[in-house]
């Protein structure tokens, strides 16, 4: 699959051509995406979804700038990443993307509202303390906010861990798998929460999943199958 | 906000985290070893140098066993025509009893003109350990100063009355301080001032006794210079000539020397916390992976992850190491008040260069110890937010160890100060860790039988220990090291001297009579016969030194590290008989017997220290004459046998017409303790040495090294604890995760907390059964190779140290791990992620 120039699509935030990811393995080399081609424009709702190990948190890590793709191109946020270093790549990330993971990733030593301000803290927003206080709020944590990520449930840590992705006025947020480590009522209220926030801030949204449906509540989808990319229409 | 800011924030939030404790805790202990002698050492050297000249009490000083009559003349100078002429002061040292009422004393006394000191100044007090208020030393006549210590030798106070030879004389006050002085508490024979002019009506000095003449001289340095240069070459071999500089550079030599040792030895500890701080840092680099790579996600660059990380270590750095700092501080005060109780007012105040060498060692030791950590830290990469098996970049194992290992050797080569010391400490080092590491595997070994033998929660502890085998032999080692160092020095204080008193036969002499002079010969005899007392024979004694050896100068026959001998440095006690002495036997050559030639005998150990052979002609220069005699015999001596001993025999002949003393050595039983003071009243010249007090000085001065010595120790084993309890929280997550299948499974509580306990009490059981071990032989070898003394087991202590390990291990080691037996399954299955 291949896409024109970003320059025929003004909008897009996350553009990438023919990437292909290749390891090393025991037995060899292993393709684990083979020549994915996307666009996705500002406010879009994206869902990448597939079988375990068809590579979607791969491509995921890659359109982020976590890590570099084997062969391909990708542009985010009008910047082509395979120009950047590492450490350029986590300035170009910094208070300009949001990301929410299946295992929650909260600092253990700090509190909830704790949680929250560290990415606004790391971008330098003069607000930081009263923004993060608002975020809480704006997921129905307010009164948790002293409490650390121990004494909270799973659902109650992802509902910080969305906060915390929101909290700095993203372009994007990717997703992971965010109801993964969930219930299904609780993953159905996660999967509301997201959605709202998502709408509210006008942010594209970018998210892994192989739950159905959470990826029917996305404008579009891109299902992988052994590393290759199909587009799927949403039902 | 910074890096720097978020760093501290972190760390703020994270400082209840057990591996930030363990590292802080390490590195207090680490840093209060090495303060509290440097501390220590920096007060001692300051006190040295801001003596100055005032530590010789003169600009110059000569020393000489006669007097000198005859000074140079200095030729009349530009500069002597402007200058004052030089300053002068005269007095004379010897040693002599002090006896009031039945009660008697060594001491040494000092009898000065009245300019003494010319330099520095002498302070007298009314009353024991005062300051005193600054005076002449020269007291008024028929008037004493007495050292402190030497008032309850007497039962007396200021205001007494006491007996010195055939005068008495008034305690007029105490010596505070005097130039040279740092603490009185090393000298075996308290000083007395007195006066000059008093010494003949005392009738102490008699031909051939034991006095030093000590002319002092200050003024222009010029002036000094000239005066100096003229007399050196007039004074013999028996005289000295030194300069304030001089004086002061040979003590603080002696002293850097004793410093760096015991310098070294409290760095042992710093390096036993490096091994803790180097685990808790690895752990801490482990556990916060996830943290790394959420911040890279968060935008994060690798310099930014550096700074944070740089300022939270470094954060941590100057809190332990200025704790450390501040508790080494008040350690050496207690040190000081162990060694020079009745110095610590008189030495300068805490100084701040100790400070900054301690936060340096500090800084240099946690670097060394987790610099490695941390460089992976900030190598995680941002994917493993999403991959959380994904590893940090490796760090070269080269550049790990080049940092660690130069950190480490910087810090030896400060503290050694020298290539040689330092080949040697590292050597050691490295020696006494293999062995260590050595020994704990075997004894882990050996545990795989007990293990098998056992069952249950013991069985499944033990498993533990043998399965954590790394940490184990860590654990064990560094714990043995500590015990075994702390037992050695506690077997050294007490099988020395209590093995060498046992070996005394119950009569040996317990009293030296010294100084007896040739006319008194035959009424000591009398008397002691009299009285039923046992003496030995009576030995004439003249004092020489060693000069040359067939013709050249002793010291350019002898290689380089041999110059230094002792019996070089100071005039030796010179006798002659015909009859060999009890305790002596002739190991080569023949005894002289009484042929009256130029024939002498030498000691072994002295023949063996200056490459000496029969058929060697030796040099002496006794007072102005020069002698020379021919080696023909080599002779064992017994020196344990509280005889008169002597280096160097001469056969009769030669020695006979020089002015000469005599000595002899005494039994007094307990019940005929009486007889002294009427000894002593009536041969006032005669110095009675009493070896039982004698003895229990030595043994005083020996506990006082040796509690010093032994409270550095106790950082030591702290630095053990704090290695045990690093590595078990290194291992805490995999225990926790056992511990939460095993209550899955069924196990109870006290299961568990059996388990543990069995581990860590094997643990420290193995370390003290090492220790005890490790003591016993190195007690064996230091007792028969050094002191020649039988060998002796020590059953306490194989019961003693085992316990004492089982109980510091199974304490840390419970108090670390307690918590995975409380937590509820569930909850650790959560906490685990």
């Amino acid at each position: 699959m291949t896409l024109p120039d970003s320059a025929q699509f003004p909008d897009t935030v996350v553009l990438a051509r023919d990437l292909s990811q290749r390891v090393p393995t025991a037995g060899g080399m292993l393709d684990i995406l083979s020549e994915v081609g996307l666009a996705v424009k500002a406010g879009e709702t994206l869902a990448i979804t597939g079988a375990s190990g068809s590579g979607k948190s791969t491509l995921l890590g890659l359109l982020a700038g976590l890590d570099h793709p084997s062969a391909g191109e990708i542009t985010l946020l009008g910047q082509r990443l395979d120009a950047l270093d590492e450490d350029a790549r986590a300035r170009l990330r910094a208070g300009r993307i949001g990301f929410v993971f299946q295992s929650f990733q909260l600092l253990p030593a700090l509190t909830a509202l704790e949680n929250v301000l560290l990415p606004l803290e790391l971008a330098g927003r003069p607000d930081a303390r009263e923004r993060a206080a608002h975020w809480l709020d704006r997921v129905g944590l307010a009164t948790r906010a002293t409490h650390t990520p121990r004494q909270l449930s799973g659902g109650e840590q992802q509902r910080i861990a969305i906060a915390r992705a929101f909290a700095t006025d993203p372009e994007i947020v990717f997703a992971d798998e965010p109801t993964g480590n969930l219930d299904a009522d609780t993953g159905a209220r996660i999967i509301e929460l997201l959605f709202e926030l998502n709408a509210s801030a006008h942010t594209t949204l970018i998210l892994v999943t192989h739950d159905d449906a959470l990826a029917a509540r996305c404008q579009r989808r891109l299902h992988l199958v052994a590393g290759r990319a199909r587009e799927e229409a949403v039902a | 906000m910074s890096f720097a800011r978020l760093g501290l924030w972190l760390l703020r939030r994270e400082r209840a985290s057990g591996e930030w404790r363990v590292l802080l805790l390490a590195l207090i202990i680490g840093v209060g070893s090495v303060s509290t002698t440097g501390f220590l050492g920096d007060r001692l050297k300051r006190a040295m140098s801001e003596q100055g000249a005032s530590f010789l009490g003169a600009d110059l000083l000569v020393t000489s066993p006669r007097p000198i009559e005859d000074w140079p003349v200095l030729a009349v100078t530009k500069s002597a025509r402007t200058a004052s002429p030089l300053a002068r002061s005269q007095a004379l040292e010897f040693p002599s009893m002090l006896a009031k009422g039945d009660a008697f004393q060594l001491a040494t006394l000092r009898a000065v003109d009245a300019s003494y000191p010319l330099r520095g100044s002498v302070r007298i007090a009314d009353r024991p350990f005062a300051a005193g208020t600054a005076r002449p030393a020269q007291p008024p006549p028929g008037m004493i100063y007495v050292a402190p210590d030497l008032l309850p030798l007497l039962s007396a106070k200021v205001g007494d009355r006491v007996q010195i030879g055939e005068a008495r004389f008034t305690i007029a006050g105490i010596v505070a301080e005097e130039p040279g002085q740092l603490g009185g508490v090393f000298g075996l024979a308290p000083r007395v001032f007195m006066r000059a002019d008093e010494v003949a009506k005392t009738r102490v000095l008699q031909p051939g006794s034991r006095v030093t003449y000590l002319y002092q001289f200050a003024g222009d340095p010029a002036q000094l210079a000239a005066f100096g240069a003229a007399l050196k070459p007039r004074l013999d071999s028996t005289q000295r000539l030194i300069g304030s500089r001089e004086g002061i550079e040979t003590l603080r030599g002696a002293f850097a020397n004793a410093d760096r040792y015991i310098q070294l030895t409290a760095l042992i500890s710093l390096l036993l916390s490096v091994a803790a701080i180097a685990i808790a840092a690895h752990r801490h680099a482990l556990r916060h992976y996830d943290q790394a790579a959420l911040l890279r996600c968060f935008g994060a660059t690798t310099a930014q992850l550096r700074t944070l990380y740089a300022v939270q270590l470094l954060t941590l750095g100057l809190l332990g190491s200025l704790i450390g700092v501040a508790i080494g501080a008040l350690m050496q005060q207690a040190l000081t008040l162990l060694v020079l109780p009745d110095a610590v007012t008189r030495l300068p105040s805490l100084g701040l260069a100790p400070v900054g060498a301690a936060v340096f060692s500090g800084l240099l030791a946690l670097a060394g110890a987790s610099l490695p950590a941390l460089m992976r830290l900030i190598r995680v990469p941002p994917l493993r937010v999403l991959r959380r098996d994904l590893p940090p970049l490796p760090v070269a194992a080269w550049l790990s160890a080049a940092i660690s290992g130069s950190a480490l050797l910087l810090l030896i080569a400060w503290y050694a100060g020298n290539a040689r010391l330092i080949g040697v400490f590292v050597g050691a080092l490295a020696g006494l860790i293999a062995v260590l590491a050595l020994l704990a595997r075997l004894a882990l070994v050996a545990g795989r039988g007990v293990q098998k033998m056992s069952h249950g929660p013991v069985r499944f502890g033990l498993a533990q220990l043998l399965r954590h085998r790394f940490d184990s032999t860590l654990q064990l080692g560094a714990f043995t090291l500590a015990l075994f160092l702390v037992a050695l020095l506690a077997l050294v204080r007490s099988d020395l001297i209590a093995g060498w008193r046992q070996q005394l036969p119950p009569d040996a002499p317990n009293y030296f009579l010294i100084n007896i002079a040739p006319a008194q010969q035959q009424s000591v005899a009398a008397f002691l016969s009299q009285h039923h007392l046992k003496a030995s024979a009576l030995y004439p004694m003249v004092r020489g030194r060693l000069t040359t050896r067939n013709g050249a100068p002793i010291a350019s026959t002898l290689p380089p590290d041999a110059r230094d001998a002792n019996s070089l440095r100071r005039e030796l006690n010179l006798t002659w008989t015909a009859t060999l002495p009890a305790n002596n036997a002739v190991l080569a050559g023949h005894w002289h017997g009484d042929r009256r030639v130029g024939e002498i005998s030498v000691e072994s150990g002295m023949a063996e220290r200056l490459h000496l052979a029969l058929g060697d002609q030796l040099g002496f220069q006794v007072g102005d004459q020069t002698l020379a005699a021919r080696i023909t015999s080599i002779r064992s001596v017994k020196w344990d046998s509280m005889q008169p001993n002597f280096f160097v025999i001469f056969a009769p002949g030669q020695l006979d017409a020089l002015p000469a003393s005599s000595i002899a050595s005494l039994y007094v039983p307990p019940d005929a303790a009486g007889v002294l003071p009427g000894f002593i009243k009536t041969f006032p010249g005669i110095t009675v040495l009493a070896l039982d007090r004698l003895i229990a000085n030595l043994e005083a001065v020996f506990d006082q090294i040796i509690g010093a010595i032994q409270l550095l120790l106790g950082f030591l084993l702290a630095a053990g604890m704090a290695v045990v309890i690093a590595t078990l929280l290194a291992s805490l997550d995999a225990r926790q995760q056992e511990a939460v299948l095993l209550r899955t499974l069924g196990a109870q509580r006290a299961y568990l907390a059996k388990s543990l306990w069995s581990e860590f009490l094997a643990l420290g059981l193995l370390a003290g059964l090492l220790a005890s071990a490790c003591a016993e032989i190195a007690m064996a070898l230091i007792a028969q190779r050094l002191f020649e003394l039988p060998l002796r087991l020590h059953p306490w202590l194989w019961l003693a140290l085992p316990v004492t390990g089982a109980l510091l291990v199974g304490m840390s080691g419970w108090l670390t791990t307690r918590h995975i037996t409380r937590v509820p399954p569930m909850q650790s299955i959560r906490a685990l992620g």
